[in-house]
């Protein structure tokens, strides 16, 4: 049980951390003007858009695995 | 099909005695119609907008918000006192009723509609030169549309531990295709366009009473039904 | 089928879905050449049609088993209702937020009035009631039919909803990928990356969905276990 949870918190901050690592070159470059000239360089909206993606589909499996884990608590203690 | 009729009509007719002898939900929905108008033209910053260039979509928000309030308690009475057990076991079909509850709060709501126009028309002075039956038949099909919804979830609302604040996240998002025709409708008809450019906005509105009547009127016994 | 067929089909769909994926990123982020108007930004399109469609697919199956539910009264029907219900509040997001991250770029602002997202904020919000109207019911049968009389009614009015804000008014991109107009059409590199991404999220759907439905079993039987301990055997469908 303890292993499973430690796990889990060691995936999420994996994940955010190749998420920032990935994104950091763009916030780098957000404030420069070049960066701003966005139509050919929005990495930024294209990384957020996966990320978002990613998340929200993540949350659901989240939720999905919490409440088979209920039901299999209340099945062990029988 | 005459008795039908008549069991719509006695419902209906029933609703209609109970509200004429108290004016409770008329009071409160003519009070909040004449009280919004009231801050609404205070609202207005009259150098910056006329107010009556949105005077006409005012009126179509005002017409939502004082019907939610007196619509949500369409099933009150009958939940309070225990009226509707004795209701389901008489033989009456449950359309039947449902269409008497609409009946009975279409003609409360065309009441109170006819006061939002008195009023705003005489707040934000507006004038109208157009076809009276195009702006009644729009207002007309608007409420009996708007009136089919929210009988029906208000029967949900009673029910929700959430109440009355329910119904208007259940029913406004529904009610988009009304807003939009009938408020772009009523605006045009204000500015004396031709009925040309509305009899679309009529049609549609009309679509949409009809299916929420229909749709309503079947659904209604899963909502009703302990 | 039995629990264990149930399992194995989750696990290949989930693997699948999660390589289709990976093929899907790798395609987007290093393979497919840049679209040459709207630049960077359009490889956003990769997954947002493919949320849409899977959002759809999920509004359908609330509505059809919202319907078939109130018709015939069978359990599972609502719990697949509820499941489509969970992917559409889930994949609506989706497009509603990587809508507004490409318009910021292609239209310059980030809402836009446009139709199609209008649409999915409207659709957003209909699921929200049917997940309100379900959890705040004192009688949890009576909110399964509350919820379902929501999922049919919000499926009769998608098509009305949908004429009248696209009767407002319109700037969507139309359907890039089928017309033969488009920019788009001319690179094949680039439909091909489109249909990984609908298969990517489709496979996805089928998988979660097919979880959250389980799961939404296993919590029924646990339930009717509640309700007579006396019967312990299973109400194995």
């Amino acid at each position: 049980m303890m292993a499973r949870k430690w796990f889990s918190r060691w995936t999420t901050a994996f994940l955010l951390g190749v998420l920032l690592f990935q994104a950091s070159p763009v916030w780098a470059q957000a404030g420069t003007v070049l960066g701003r000239q966005t139509l050919g360089r929005a990495y930024w909206h294209v990384f957020a858009a996966y990320a978002v993606m990613w998340i929200l589909v993540l949350g659901w499996v989240v939720s999905i695995v919490r409440r088979l884990r209920r039901v299999e608590e209340r099945l062990g203690k029988e | 099909m005459r008795a039908y009729v008549a069991l719509v009509w006695a419902v209906a007719r029933k609703d209609l005695l109970v509200e004429f002898r108290t004016y409770e939900r008329l009071t409160a929905m003519g009070a909040f119609t004449v009280l919004v108008g009231v801050l609404f033209n205070f609202s207005i910053d009259s150098a910056v907008v006329r107010p009556q260039d949105i005077g006409a979509a005012l009126i179509w928000m005002t017409i939502i918000f004082g019907g939610i309030l007196g619509m949500g308690r369409t099933f009150r009475l009958e939940e309070e006192d225990g009226a509707l057990a004795g209701i389901l076991q008489s033989p009456i079909p449950l359309d039947a009723l449902f269409l008497g509850k609409v009946l009975g709060n279409f003609v409360l709501l065309s009441m109170m509609a006819a006061l939002v126009f008195f009023v705003f028309g005489l707040f934000f002075s507006l004038s109208f030169s157009g076809n009276p039956v195009v702006l009644v038949a729009i207002v007309g099909f608007g409420v009996l549309g708007f009136v089919s919804l929210t009988t029906l979830f208000s029967a949900m609302a009673t029910r929700s531990s959430m109440g009355e604040s329910l119904l208007p996240v259940l029913v406004f998002p529904l009610l988009v295709p009304l807003v939009v025709y009938g408020a772009t409708a009523t605006q045009r008809l204000f500015a004396g366009r031709p009925v040309v450019e509305v009899s679309g906005n009529v049609r549609m509105l009309a679509a949409f009473a009809v299916l929420f009547t229909v749709a309503g009127a079947w659904l209604f016994r899963f909502v009703i039904e302990e | 089928m039995s629990h264990k067929q149930t399992r194995w089909a989750i696990g290949i769909l989930g693997t699948l879905g999660v390589a289709t994926m990976i093929v899907l990123h790798w395609m987007v982020f290093f393979w497919v050449p840049t679209e040459s108007t709207m630049g960077i930004v359009q490889r956003i399109f990769y997954i947002h049609p493919a949320a849409w469609w899977v959002a759809f697919l999920g509004f359908g199956i609330v509505g059809l088993c919202s319907a078939v539910y109130l018709w015939l009264g069978d359990e599972r029907l609502d719990r697949a209702a509820v499941a489509g219900a969970e992917a559409g509040m889930v994949f609506t997001t989706i497009g509603l937020i990587t809508g507004p991250l490409w318009g910021q770029v292609a239209w310059g602002t980030w809402w836009e009035w446009e139709p199609r997202l209008t649409l999915a904020l409207i659709l957003w919000f209909i699921y929200l009631g049917y997940f309100l109207v379900r959890r705040t019911t004192a009688n949890p049968e009576q909110g399964k039919r509350f919820a379902a009389v929501v999922g049919v009614i919000g499926v009769l009015d998608i098509p009305l909803i949908h004429v009248s804000v696209t009767w407002l008014r319109s700037l969507h991109p139309e359907a890039v990928i089928l017309n033969p107009e488009s920019p788009m059409n001319l690179e094949r590199s680039m439909g091909l990356t489109f249909g990984v991404g609908f298969l990517a999220f489709t496979l996805i759907f089928a998988c979660l969905f097919l979880a959250s439905y389980t799961v939404a079993g296993y919590e029924y039987e646990l339930k009717l276990r509640d309700a007579n301990p006396g019967g312990t055997q299973r109400a194995e469908a």
